[in-house]
């Protein structure tokens, strides 16, 4: 392990000037307001308590099933320090690299308050990379991941957040993603908080010529589990797979916002999220297809499904366009209902209690999602994980 | 000896719309009947009313192996040893056979010959490449015909209903589903052949005929029947129903 680090101390002289803006740029900025269509959904009602953003990392937590099973590389990032020897983050890069520039509360406490994102390069990228993401106290923290993946070469990360204790804790997670031309990544995000967590999530990723990105978002944790994507295709003929399982119980809020950003010509984007709620649970999926003029031949589609399980808990699915060319192809689905009777139905007539068939209807029903996982022994665990909160609902007759 | 199937004024309706109208039907184990009768006779309802499809508001009374069924669920029906081979089979997504015939033999912990007769059937019928690809979902009509007689071998039931076991297939694949259904009789089950064309039964043997007019059984009878049917159809039955 290296040294200790402390907040700021290896900026680079770009970051040291970002940084100092956005501290000031901070006390001009409140809590966003739910009146605003973006932040609409969420209970903004809490202390985001910025200024307890630790000084250093706490003492990481053990190892578990997932790290267990995993053969590839791993980085850790511990309450926003990233404690794997060899691994720089942006704050010391020479160049410049900000991809998010919201004007907004939490992403202005990130620049302000965050270490530095690990910076993952053509270095730590030749073999598959698990980046554990781990939260040890009930501080607010800042961890970042920033994957460039250079051209020509394919990437497969898989990031993962949790806590370690049950502490409650805000937490502004932050992925970026620079996918150079014939470039290709795979990225699976697995977002696994504890219940008193609220994640105010933020990815952007930017893709080159040709480059190819497949991304997975898994949301299984969280009080408020929120995730604002956008994929910038600015390179021609770039292409982009999102897929999403979600499965919220509790008094969850799992909320979505995906904007694909469509700016070279012959882009391709394919949303394809599949949602459960039980309980008071909410999910919020709302995407946008934006097209620009320089857009042509843009293909761009979106299909958000979501299975109500409780009569307390809801789903908001809202696709939009917003198209600016004329010669593109779009189209979407959204739907939001109760589990299927006639499968119910079916399944019972090969003499499956409804119980046993409506558990294989929802493992089914996410499996198109979990198999674009791209790890067998991650996919399974998966499996089990969504499963079993399944199983527990029905156990406990809230489904 | 009970029957493997007996059906006693069998009543369903959805609304005001009165499907079955009083159904009565014997079917001895070792036999092979055949219910025929033209579109809208209530056909698929009388196989979706015995295994106990909550759509349908039913009464009357049906036994399999002299056991009363009328008042279990859907699953205990199963169980009891009811299979409906599904004149469209739904599609589960996500949701492989092998993954449904482990549930089937999770389900009924008595009986431990699930592994066996899954080895057994998906030889016979030529299923491997099949068992992991979802339930029903992108089959042709001959492959799910052939996935739910592979699960009717897996079952293991005392009473099998085949709903339009022959509907949309090509001849050779008839021929193929009436071996299947040959291959089948046994005595220890029943089963019930519903079929709309007499097409199915010129390779296959059933010990009776059943016709099917407005909701219930108007004759039954031997093979000869199928042959009056090829010839004069349904109408005489359906102004006589009517009339
Ligand atoms: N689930 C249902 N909802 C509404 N009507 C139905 C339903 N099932 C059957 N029926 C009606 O009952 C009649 C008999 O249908 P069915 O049993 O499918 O006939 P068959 O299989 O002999 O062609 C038809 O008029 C059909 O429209
Ligand atoms: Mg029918």
């Amino acid at each position: 392990m290296t040294d200790t680090p402390t907040l700021g101390s290896t900026d680079a002289v770009w970051m040291a000037s970002r940084r100092s803006a956005a501290v000031e740029r901070l006390d001009d900025l409140s809590m966003p307001s739910e009146r605003e269509e973006i932040w609409r959904y969420l209970d903004l009602d809490f202390d985001p308590a910025f200024r307890t953003a630790p000084l250093t990392a706490g003492s990481a937590g053990s190892t578990d099933a997932v790290l267990e099973m995993w053969h590839g590389n791993t980085v850790s990032v511990v309450d926003g320090f990233v404690v794997t020897e060899g691994v720089p983050t942006i704050a010391e890069a020479s160049d410049e690299i900000a991809l998010v520039n919201d004007d907004h509360m939490f992403a202005t406490a990130f620049t302000a308050y965050a270490p530095g994102a690990a910076l993952l390069t053509g270095d730590h990228l030749g073999k598959p990379l698990l980046v554990d993401v781990q939260n040890t106290s009930d501080a607010t923290t800042f961890p970042g991941v920033h994957i460039a993946v250079p051209r020509g070469t394919e990437a497969t990360v898989i990031v993962r957040l949790r806590s370690t204790t049950d502490a409650p804790a805000t937490v502004v997670p932050t992925v970026t993603a620079d996918v150079s031309d014939n470039a290709r990544l795979t990225l699976t995000i697995i977002q696994d908080w504890n219940y008193n967590t609220r994640s105010l999530g933020r990815a952007v990723i930017e893709l080159g010529r040709d480059a190819t990105l497949v991304l997975a978002e898994i949301g299984l944790g969280a009080k408020i589990g929120r995730l604002h994507l956008d994929v910038n295709f600015v390179g021609n003929g770039s292409t982009a797979k999102i897929y999403g399982a979600y499965f919220g119980e509790d008094d969850q809020t799992l909320d979505y916002r995906y904007f694909m950003n469509h700016i070279g010509m012959h882009t391709r984007s394919d949303m394809f999220l599949k949602g459960a709620v039980e309980d008071e649970a909410l999910s919020v999926f709302t995407g946008m297809i934006r097209i620009e003029e320089t857009g042509q031949k843009t293909e761009a589609f979106q299909t958000n499904r979501n299975l109500i399980l409780s009569s307390g808990a809801s789903a908001q699915s809202v696709p939009n366009l917003e198209i600016l060319a004329n010669d593109v192809m779009c189209g979407h689905g959204s739907t939001v209902g109760p589990l299927d009777e006639d499968q119910r139905y079916y399944l019972m007539s090969r003499g499956l209690t409804p119980e046993s068939a409506d558990r294989l209807q929802v493992r089914g029903f996410f499996e198109e999602v979990v198999q674009q996982i791209p790890d067998e022994a991650i996919a399974a665990w998966i499996r089990e994980r969504i499963n079993g909160k399944y199983v527990a609902a029905q156990e406990e007759g809230r489904v | 000896m009970s029957s493997a199937l007996e059906v006693r004024d069998l009543k369903a309706s959805i609304g005001d719309l009165e499907i079955l109208t009083g159904l009565d039907l014997v079917v001895p184990f070792g036999e092979v009947h055949a219910i025929m009768g033209p579109n809208g006779s209530g056909k698929s309802t009388l196989s979706h009313v015995l295994m106990g499809n909550p759509v349908y508001e039913a009464s009357g009374s049906a036994t399999i192996g002299g056991v009363e069924i009328m008042d279990m669920t859907v699953d205990e029906r199963a169980r009891a040893g009811l299979f409906e081979a599904f004149q469209y089979p739904t599609e589960v997504p996500g949701v492989t056979l092998d993954d449904l015939t482990e549930e089937m033999a999770i389900s009924t912990p008595s009986d431990d010959g699930f592994e066996q007769r899954t080895v057994a059937a998906s030889e016979r019928l030529g299923m491997e490449r099949f068992r992991e690809r979802a339930v029903n979902v992108n089959l042709s009509g001959g492959e799910k015909k052939r996935s739910e007689m592979y699960l009717l071998g897996v079952a293991n039931p005392k009473v099998a209903i085949l709903d339009e076991i022959d509907s949309g297939l090509d001849i050779d694949a008839v021929r193929e589903v009436a071996d299947m259904v040959e291959s089948l009789r046994g005595p220890g089950l029943g089963i019930v052949v519903i079929t709309h064309y007499s097409r199915i039964l010129r390779y296959m043997s059933a010990d009776r005929i059943h016709v099917m007019v407005g909701g219930r059984v108007v004759r039954s009878g031997g093979p000869e029947i199928a042959e009056e049917l090829e010839a004069d159809g349904y109408t005489a039955y359906q102004v006589a129903a009517a009339g």
